[in-house]
């Protein structure tokens, strides 16, 4: 009987258990809706544009959806705002810049809203999604003072006709590279002070810039809810020139094939010339066959 | 022990003529056409179209087509194994095998050509590497080398069978007159003189002392196309070696698979005997041996240190993407086949043949694994790029294209096994002469 009332329990715990596990797997195996996102950009204080970006939870993972058709409105959803229409790519984004004839409707707004509604296929349901943004710019600036030198950044919020700039703002300050950018100083994320001034020591000596010691200076707020996402650039003379030698025009491996190096070409033609010298040889020799054959052939028979 | 038979020359020469193909000879030949004119079809699409219709791009932008020709040079080696190798180290069993490598030889190196023209995607561009070509680049070199091994190679086959050609031309009512003109086109000067005897032998010692290095040069450039770029599995100095090893075993494959096919087909099993069956054997367990231990070399070191660019490419091989392809192509292309023929009874024509069968397939996939893997992992990150580039599965016109020209190579063998004895009558009449009692 105890081994009965055991068996019980053991039944039971392998229910709830499979109860467990076959819950959370219908929860994942579930279709998951389609989600609408919106981004703002503001490149170089410059024309602004949005980021449609379309995707849904696979798993523990968001993947990109393709092949949404997006509308994109300043304001409300209505045919005269209308920003204009995408369809995501395969990466589930795609890019609407701000026409030049809402420029003066945006320009004297502090705030803008963006409305993004998807263009449903059949039997499917619309997607929509809404952004408010303060419009803002963010100012870069440099100073030399004995040798030192600093990088500070403002991000300045439009208040009527004033740009007001705000504190505590995180922001990154970066020297832009080729295939990726570097901190600045020894911290990747700066945050303003109260006067809203973000700013970091260049303490990057000796860094390799162009021709004339340029590199370029970025500062970038990313995804801030209130102002999205502004980047701003200055070149500074701060880096070490780098000098680039044309070797094209000696004789290196690595030039053109009229200026390949003479050693090169004097092995390459000794083993060419060699191989098919021999086999040309070889070629007479066989000519030299044929020629006894033939004045066999010629010979009158005796 | 096998005892050898003795039989007369007229019997010798009837064995061994090329014989006309029966029922199975003419189906084999139409589905090898069939197959290159898909193959052929395939190509024309990608001339008018482009590259677009093969599934390469940024990244895979050498896929199946350099897998094939790496394949096809790598076979072609035996060429220079069998005939130069075995007769300057006087190997007197070498007879029945020399004019099956000299036909894979010539075969395999004409399609490595032909593949590489596929791969340009612009056939016309092939001008311009003789007008613009760099001398410093690995691609110039393999463009040279291939050429001259292809003119050796055909060299060779023809001034060994020139005595050949001279015993069907006196066969012609038994041959009939289908390819009489050729013959005597080719070999009617040939009168078996002292004098014409000297200068063949002498030419050949010539030719087989430099197949030697020039074969050992395509193949080592070959390697140099991939060791002098700087990519994750490529960056490696024992890749000459590795690849000439490699390319001594698939072309001994290649050797027994054709001696079994020919042994059966054209019932000569008194010409390619079990003898020659043992002998192949031990080669080919001694060149698995020796290519498995550049292997272990090339991916044993690299795994042990893991560096971190080297890294997922040696786990997507392990245990990845490609581990099912990569562990087929060790075990199936080298260990098997080492511990069939490694046994007395694994070296009988039948064993050999199963081995010989899994060291080419095995073979091909290697040259694949050498190449695909690489090509997706490069040092310098991707991107921006779709997510598609990060795979490569070549496509229908590329497996066409792929298929179409092993079957050409097949084909070539086909038609020359048609035409010319698969077996030297001349010189195994004279080793049986060398035989008999004086």
């Amino acid at each position: 009987m105890k081994m009965n009332y055991r068996h019980k329990i053991l039944i039971i715990l392998f229910s709830l258990l499979g109860f467990i596990v076959g819950t959370v797997l219908a929860q994942d195996t579930e279709e998951a809706p389609v989600n609408l996102n919106l981004k703002y950009y503001m490149p170089e204080n410059n024309i602004p544009f949005i980021k449609v970006i379309t995707n849904k939870k696979v798993g523990r993972q968001f993947e990109a959806v393709k092949g949404i058709a997006v509308n994109v409105y300043f304001g409300e959803v209505a045919e005269s705002k209308l920003m204009g229409k995408i369809i995501t790519a395969a990466n589930g984004e795609g890019r609407v810049a701000f026409p030049s004839s809402f420029k003066s409707s945006w320009d004297s707004l502090d705030v803008f809203t963006i409305v993004a509604e998807s263009v449903p296929a059949a039997k499917e349901e619309s997607l929509s999604a809404e952004m408010t943004i303060k419009k803002a710019i963010l100012v870069l600036d440099t100073a030399n003072d004995d040798g030192t030198r600093t990088v500070s950044a403002q991000l300045k919020e439009k208040r009527g006709d004033e740009w007001v700039a705000i504190p505590e703002i995180e922001m990154k300050l970066k020297i832009k590279r080729s295939l990726g950018n570097l901190n600045l100083g020894n911290e990747e994320i700066f945050t303003a002070d109260e006067e809203g001034t973000a700013s970091s020591e260049f303490v990057k000596d000796s860094m390799p810039g162009d021709e004339k010691g340029n590199l370029v200076i970025m500062a970038r707020v990313e995804d801030n809810d209130d102002y999205g996402n502004l980047t701003v650039e200055k070149t500074v003379p701060w880096g070490k020139p780098v000098l680039s030698v044309a070797h094209v025009w000696e004789r290196t491996l690595w030039s053109t094939g009229t200026n390949a190096p003479l050693w090169l070409i004097v092995l390459a033609f000794v083993i060419t010339g060699g191989v098919w010298g021999t086999l040309f040889y070889l070629v007479r020799q066989m000519f030299k066959i044929r020629k006894m054959g033939k004045a066999m052939d010629a010979e009158p028979a005796t | 022990m096998e005892k050898k038979q003795k039989f007369s020359p007229e019997k010798i020469t009837s064995d061994l003529l090329p014989q006309q193909f029966g029922r199975r000879g003419m189906i084999w030949t139409i589905c090898l056409v069939v197959i290159c004119a898909v193959g052929l079809f395939a190509y024309i699409r990608q001339l008018q179209k482009g590259l677009v219709v093969t599934n390469m791009g940024d990244y895979v932008s050498w896929g199946i087509y350099i897998s094939n020709f790496v394949f096809f040079v790598a076979i072609s080696l035996v060429g220079s194994l069998i005939t130069a190798i075995f007769r300057l180290t006087d190997v007197h069993w070498r007879t029945p095998l020399t004019r099956i490598s000299e036909l894979i030889a010539v075969s395999a190196i004409t399609f490595a050509a032909l593949i590489i023209i596929v791969d340009m995607g612009r056939p016309e561009r092939l001008f311009y590497l003789f007008t613009h070509g760099r001398i410093q680049s690995p691609i110039m070199w393999d463009v040279i080398v291939i050429t001259t091994y292809f003119c050796i190679s055909l060299f060779l086959l023809y001034i060994t069978l020139l005595p050949d050609i001279r015993i069907m031309i006196d066969a012609r009512e038994k041959l009939g007159k289908r390819f009489s003109k050729l013959y005597r086109w080719l070999g009617s000067f040939w009168k078996g003189t002292e004098a014409q005897e000297r200068i063949r032998n002498r030419a050949i010692t010539i030719i087989c002392i430099v197949i030697i290095p020039v074969a050992f040069c395509i193949h080592t450039v070959t390697s140099w196309l991939f060791a002098t770029t700087y990519r994750p599995g490529w960056d490696s100095t024992n890749f000459g070696a590795y690849f000439v090893s490699g390319a001594f075993l698939v072309g001994a494959g290649g050797v027994v698979v054709a001696m079994y096919v020919f042994r059966k087909i054209y019932k000569l099993e008194h010409y390619i005997t079990e003898r020659h069956f043992n002998n192949m054997g031990k080669i080919l367990v001694m060149l698995s041996l020796l290519y498995l231990y550049f292997n272990v070399n090339e991916y044993l070191v690299p795994a042990f240190k893991m560096k971190k660019e080297e890294h997922e490419h040696l786990t997507g091989l392990f245990a990845g993407e490609f581990a099912p392809m990569f562990w087929f192509a060790i075990l199936v292309g080298m260990i098997i086949p080492i511990f069939i023929v490694i046994f007395k009874k694994g070296r009988k024509p039948l064993p050999m043949f199963v081995a010989g069968v899994m060291v080419v397939v095995g073979a091909w996939f290697k040259r694949y694994l050498i190449v695909t893997p690489t090509m997706l992992h490069p040092f310098l990150p991707k991107y921006d790029a779709p997510e598609k580039y990060s795979h490569y599965f070549p496509s229908w016109e590329e497996w066409a294209i792929t298929f179409g020209s092993l079957a050409g190579m097949l084909l070539i063998i086909t038609i020359l096994v048609r035409i010319f004895p698969v077996v030297s009558i001349y010189k195994t009449l004279t080793d049986h002469e060398d035989e008999l009692p004086s």
